[in-house]
C-alpha cells in the first residue's frame, strides 16, 4: 500500500523525508500559512510521493493545490479519494 | 563573502551587465550610499540583511500599517508569527532600499504584484525590484536596467538525491552534476536551483517555467541561460552571478538589461517629465481640459 493512500501515511512520508512534524489538520492549512514550506519542498515532496507510488506526477498540477491535502489526493489517482472527502 | 567558484574573485568575469556583490544593510540609515553608488555605476544594486535588524518595532502598530499599505491586510492575514516575522521586514527593507534610491519616503512607496504574483513599485517604472527572504537572511534585487531576480538558500540545505535533480535539472545538468565529486553535487545544485529561481523571479514565472526546461552551465564560467541540451539559450543582455555570503547563504542573481541605457537620476519626483506636467497644467488652467466642454 502506497504511503499517500491515507492520511496517516502521508503524514509520515512528511516527517520521515521532509523532516516536517505536522498534526493531521495541518494538512488543511493554506500552504502560504504553514510555517516551512516553499518550493524546494514542494519538490522534495514530489518526489518522495513519486518513490512511494511509483509513478510519475505532474507537477504542474500539483501546483495548483492549496493545501497539503490536495496534494496528496491529487497525487493519489485512485480518484475517490478528493481534498473535500471525510477525513 | 566569496563568489560560488573556487575561480571566483575581484575579476571573475559575467557576461552581460556588471554585479557586485551584495551589500550588508544593518540599520535603517545603514549602507545606502554604497547601494546608490552600485546603481549608478552598475545599474543593479544587491542587498542583504538579518531579519532580526528589519523586524518592525511595532508588529501592529500604526507605523507598519502605514508602511505596509495596501499589503496590511494580507499581513494581518498571515497565521503563523513567524512568516509575519518574515514578510514585514522583508517589506520594510525593500521599501527603505527603494526610497533611498528614489530619494521617496518608504511609506508613499506602493507594492503592487502582477498577474503572477511578481511584485513592483506601483508608478516607479524606473527601477525593478526582486525580492527573497528565507529562514533569517533577506535579500533585495535592485535594477534600473530592465528586470532582476534574486533568490537565495541555505548553501548546506540538503536538496541533491532521490531522484530530486529530475525535477530540478535539464539532461545536460543531470550529466554535469553526475560528473561531479559527491560532496560537491549538493552545493553545485544549490547554485543551479537559486539561479533558476532568480531567473524565473525576473520573467514573472515562478515554478510555471519548468526547470527542467532551462538550465545553467558549471560553476566557474560566466553563466547563461541553457537549452535542455545544453546549448546557449540566451545572450549578453543577461547577466547572472552566485555568491556565498558569510553566512552560510549562497544567493544569486538575474539582470535583464533592456537596453534603455542606464538611469542616472531615479528620483521618485523627477520620473516625471516636467514639460509634460507643465502642458497638462496649463491646459487645465485655460479651461480646454477635457472635463470642461
Amino acid at each position: 500500500m502506497s504511503l499517500i493512500e491515507s492520511r496517516d501515511g502521508f503524514l509520515r512520508m512528511l516527517r520521515d523525508e521532509l523532516g516536517m512534524d505536522l498534526a493531521e489538520e495541518d494538512l488543511f492549512t493554506g500552504l502560504d500559512r504553514l510555517a516551512v514550506w516553499d518550493s524546494m519542498y514542494l519538490l522534495r515532496l514530489i518526489t518522495a510521493m513519486e518513490e512511494d507510488s511509483g509513478r510519475r506526477i505532474e507537477v504542474r498540477r500539483i501546483l495548483e493545490a492549496g493545501c497539503l491535502d490536495e496534494i496528496r489526493a491529487w497525487a493519489d489517482t485512485r480518484g475517490d479519494r478528493g481534498a473535500g472527502g471525510a477525513r | 563573502m566569496s563568489t560560488l567558484s573556487t575561480l571566483a574573485g575581484p575579476g571573475y568575469p559575467t557576461r552581460g551587465p556588471a554585479l557586485r556583490e551584495p551589500i550588508a544593510v544593518v540599520g535603517r540609515n545603514d549602507a545606502w550610499d554604497q547601494v546608490r553608488t552600485d546603481l549608478a555605476e552598475c545599474g543593479t544594486a544587491l542587498l542583504h540583511a538579518r531579519l532580526a535588524d528589519w523586524e518592525p518595532d511595532e508588529p501592529d502598530g500604526p507605523a507598519l500599517r502605514q508602511l505596509l499599505g495596501r499589503d496590511w491586510s494580507r499581513y494581518l492575514d498571515i497565521a503563523h508569527p513567524e512568516i509575519r516575522r518574515r514578510y514585514a521586514a522583508s517589506r520594510l527593507l525593500l521599501k527603505y532600499a527603494a526610497g533611498a534610491v528614489l530619494a521617496a519616503d518608504p511609506d508613499e512607496l506602493e507594492l503592487s504584484y502582477g498577474p503572477t504574483g511578481r511584485p513592483y513599485l506601483r508608478g516607479c517604472d524606473q527601477i525593478d525590484i526582486s525580492l527573497s527572504h528565507t529562514e533569517d537572511l533577506l535579500l533585495v534585487g535592485l535594477t534600473t536596467l530592465g528586470l532582476v531576480g534574486v533568490d537565495a538558500e541555505r548553501a548546506d540545505r540538503r536538496l541533491y538525491g532521490k531522484g530530486m535533480g529530475r525535477h530540478v535539472c535539464t539532461p545536460y545538468e543531470l550529466i554535469s552534476l553526475a560528473n561531479l565529486a559527491e560532496p560537491q553535487r549538493n552545493p553545485a545544485l544549490i547554485r543551479l536551483w537559486t539561479l533558476k529561481e532568480a531567473y524565473s523571479k525576473a520573467i514573472g514565472q515562478g515554478m510555471q517555467f519548468r526547470f527542467t526546461e532551462f538550465g545553467f552551465g558549471p560553476d566557474g564560467k560566466p553563466a547563461r541561460v541553457h537549452r535542455p541540451d545544453g546549448t546557449p539559450g540566451t545572450g549578453d543582455e543577461w547577466a547572472f552571478r552566485t555568491f556565498l555570503l558569510s553566512n552560510g547563504y549562497c544567493v544569486s542573481v538575474a539582470v535583464y538589461d533592456a537596453g534603455f541605457g542606464r538611469a542616472m537620476d531615479t528620483r521618485f519626483l523627477t520620473m516625471l517629465d516636467e514639460e509634460c506636467v507643465e502642458a497638462i497644467t496649463s491646459t487645465l488652467a485655460s479651461g480646454e481640459g477635457p472635463g470642461r466642454r
